[in-house]
């Protein structure tokens, strides 16, 4: 039973990512100023201050509710092209989950990240390689995913989505930015990783983290 | 960073608070952060409404009011705001003839947009969207060209188009002949600071300008050692010409738009160099703006706009406007 993912290992997951994203958001801002307009930092710490209060809350713990919540608010929380990405995401987990369910497995975990990526890949043009946060979010998830169908249990499939994340987001540093505000830079953007990418490596070490807390064995 | 702010995080709500206040017979503030136009268009006609960050006032907010936008739906500094702001901001503007949605080719905005339209799908609401997108910097693609201050004539003829009891598609196809008739080109002399985080969001020499800069400090193609106002006005508005083919004989619209920290003297400077060059080619300049229109806080520079020109647009132009910053009588 140790492996089920419910509200309270997800309310964990999403203030482990926020606490990430909050130590680093200065960090995330500098690396937008290099290409964007500086403020990916601060609009980062919006969406997961968004993401922690509503899987807090003890509202519902059916977790389509939570998802598409979750989603609404993110997509409502102004932070530009990343809160709508982010927002996609959660409300694609969220559509795409059955009606009263309150607890996965790690099985069901993958399947909820693959339709959430999907529900972004509707929403932008851009892929792995073109410097934005899909170059972490895409490799984090097909690894999870990899990862559950050989029948490993959650906290290792997110190790391995971390560190797939990871290396995603440090390879962006070799980019040339093709998406967004970044794109007229050019060659300019080449030798700095993508905020975007930092984010979301940020954020799944957070889901291991506080996968990890919630299940009480520190992983480090 | 030296600005008159209170609190960082309520810079949104009380820009827009104090724009609402300072010309209540035009606009008020509805739903969450919407600026809505004071008294509601009659039921029937086709709603204006449009998305964007703040930080860049008078835009987009200020274009709100009879004749021009019903709703405007502003975001955080710099940043788009969300899908369900935007989906609420349709259902306030919507009429019973439908909404037309003006978005400005930015990333952000663009996401935002395309998410609203889904939903709005799904809701089964009458939206039709139109991307502007006529800064040249971008390149021969029209999806690299962003939105600049060309979106006011688009607001202006879409506006007065509805007013008129345009149908929904005529309102679209009054948006897009404007649309693809229009071409901007910026340039930027010294950066802005970004009023939040209090950072710099570019960098240039002291001696250097760069033509191509974005709303946003995006990079341009063009850095180079500082011209005068002639010289910068007679490149810039050459670039614009052969990208919108413009031919001796033919009717323009131009807009000087500042970004916030170039003076007005400056900006009738290139003024009128443009119309000097234009005569000289035989274009005729039948309408002109100079002012601040969209800026990026106290970003040093403008942008130059020019539109082709035909009667119906010309009389859509004309037509009557009452917003807090674009009143035509």
């Amino acid at each position: 039973m140790t492996d089920q993912v419910t509200r309270h290992e997800l309310a964990r997951m999403m203030a482990a990512a926020a606490s990430r994203i909050r130590e680093h958001q200065t960090q995330l801002s500098q690396l937008d100023c290099i290409a964007g307009d500086g403020d990916h930092g601060s609009a980062m710490l919006r969406t997961m201050n968004c993401l922690e209060s509503t899987f807090n809350a003890e509202t519902a713990t059916d977790l389509k509710t939570i998802f598409c919540e979750a989603g609404w608010k993110v997509m409502g929380s102004d932070g530009g092209a990343s809160s709508s990405l982010l927002g996609a995401f959660f409300l694609g987990i969220g559509e795409a989950t059955k009606q009263d369910v309150s607890s996965w497995r790690c099985e069901d975990l993958a399947a909820a990240f693959r339709s959430g990526l999907e529900a972004v890949q509707l929403q932008t043009k851009a892929r792995a390689g073109d410097k934005t946060m899909m170059d972490a979010l895409t490799p984090a998830i097909e690894m999870f995913v990899a990862s559950a169908q050989a029948g490993q249990l959650v906290t290792d499939a997110l190790q391995a989505a971390a560190q797939a994340a990871k290396t995603g987001a440090e390879s962006t540093a070799n980019l040339i930015a093709r998406y967004g505000r970044a794109r007229q830079l050019g060659e300019r953007t080449r030798g700095h990783p993508d905020p975007g990418a930092t984010s979301i490596a940020l954020i799944f070490e957070g889901f291991l983290e506080g996968f990890a807390e919630s299940k009480g064995n520190d992983h480090d | 960073m030296k600005k008159f702010i209170n609190r960082p995080e309520n810079l949104v709500a009380e820009l827009l608070e104090g724009l609402v206040l300072s010309h209540p017979t035009q606009i008020r503030l509805l739903g969450t952060n919407l600026v809505a136009r004071a008294k509601p268009k009659a039921p029937g006609k086709v709603g204006v409404i449009t998305l964007g960050g703040s930080g860049h006032e008078p835009g987009l907010s200020g274009f709100v009011g009879e004749g021009m936008l019903d709703v405007s739906v502003a975001g955080e500094i710099f940043a788009a705001p969300g899908a369900p702001r935007c989906l609420e901001a349709i259902r306030i503007a919507d009429r019973g003839a439908g909404v037309l949605f003006i978005v400005l080719n930015h990333s952000g905005d663009v996401l935002s947009a395309n998410m609203t339209m889904t939903l709005a799908q799904r809701e089964k609401l009458n939206v039709k969207k139109i991307v502007t997108h006529e800064d040249i910097a971008g390149g021969p693609n029209p999806d690299d060209r962003r939105g600049l201050v060309g979106f006011l004539p688009v607001y202006k003829v879409a506006g007065a188009a509805s007013e008129e009891g345009a149908h929904l598609d005529q309102c679209l196809a009054i948006a897009e002949r404007m649309e693809r008739n229009t071409r901007t080109l910026a340039v930027a002399l010294t950066t802005a600071t970004h009023p939040s985080t209090g950072q710099p969001i570019f960098s240039l020499e002291d001696d250097e300008m760069e033509i191509g800069m974005g709303q946003h400090g995006e990079a341009g193609t063009g850095r180079m050692k500082l011209k005068t106002a002639n010289e910068t006005a007679e490149l810039m508005l050459q670039m614009l010409l052969d990208d919108l083919k413009v031919k001796s004989g033919e009717d323009l619209l131009v807009i000087v738009n500042g970004a916030g920290a170039t003076t007005l003297m400056e900006l009738f400077l290139v003024f009128r160099r443009v119309h000097q060059v234009l005569q000289e080619r035989g274009i005729h300049l039948v309408r002109s703006k100079v002012g601040e229109f969209i800026t990026t806080q106290e970003q040093g520079g403008f942008q130059l706009m020019i539109s082709r020109m035909d009667a119906e647009l010309l009389r859509l132009w004309d037509a009557p406007c009452n917003a807090p910053y674009f009143v035509v009588r």
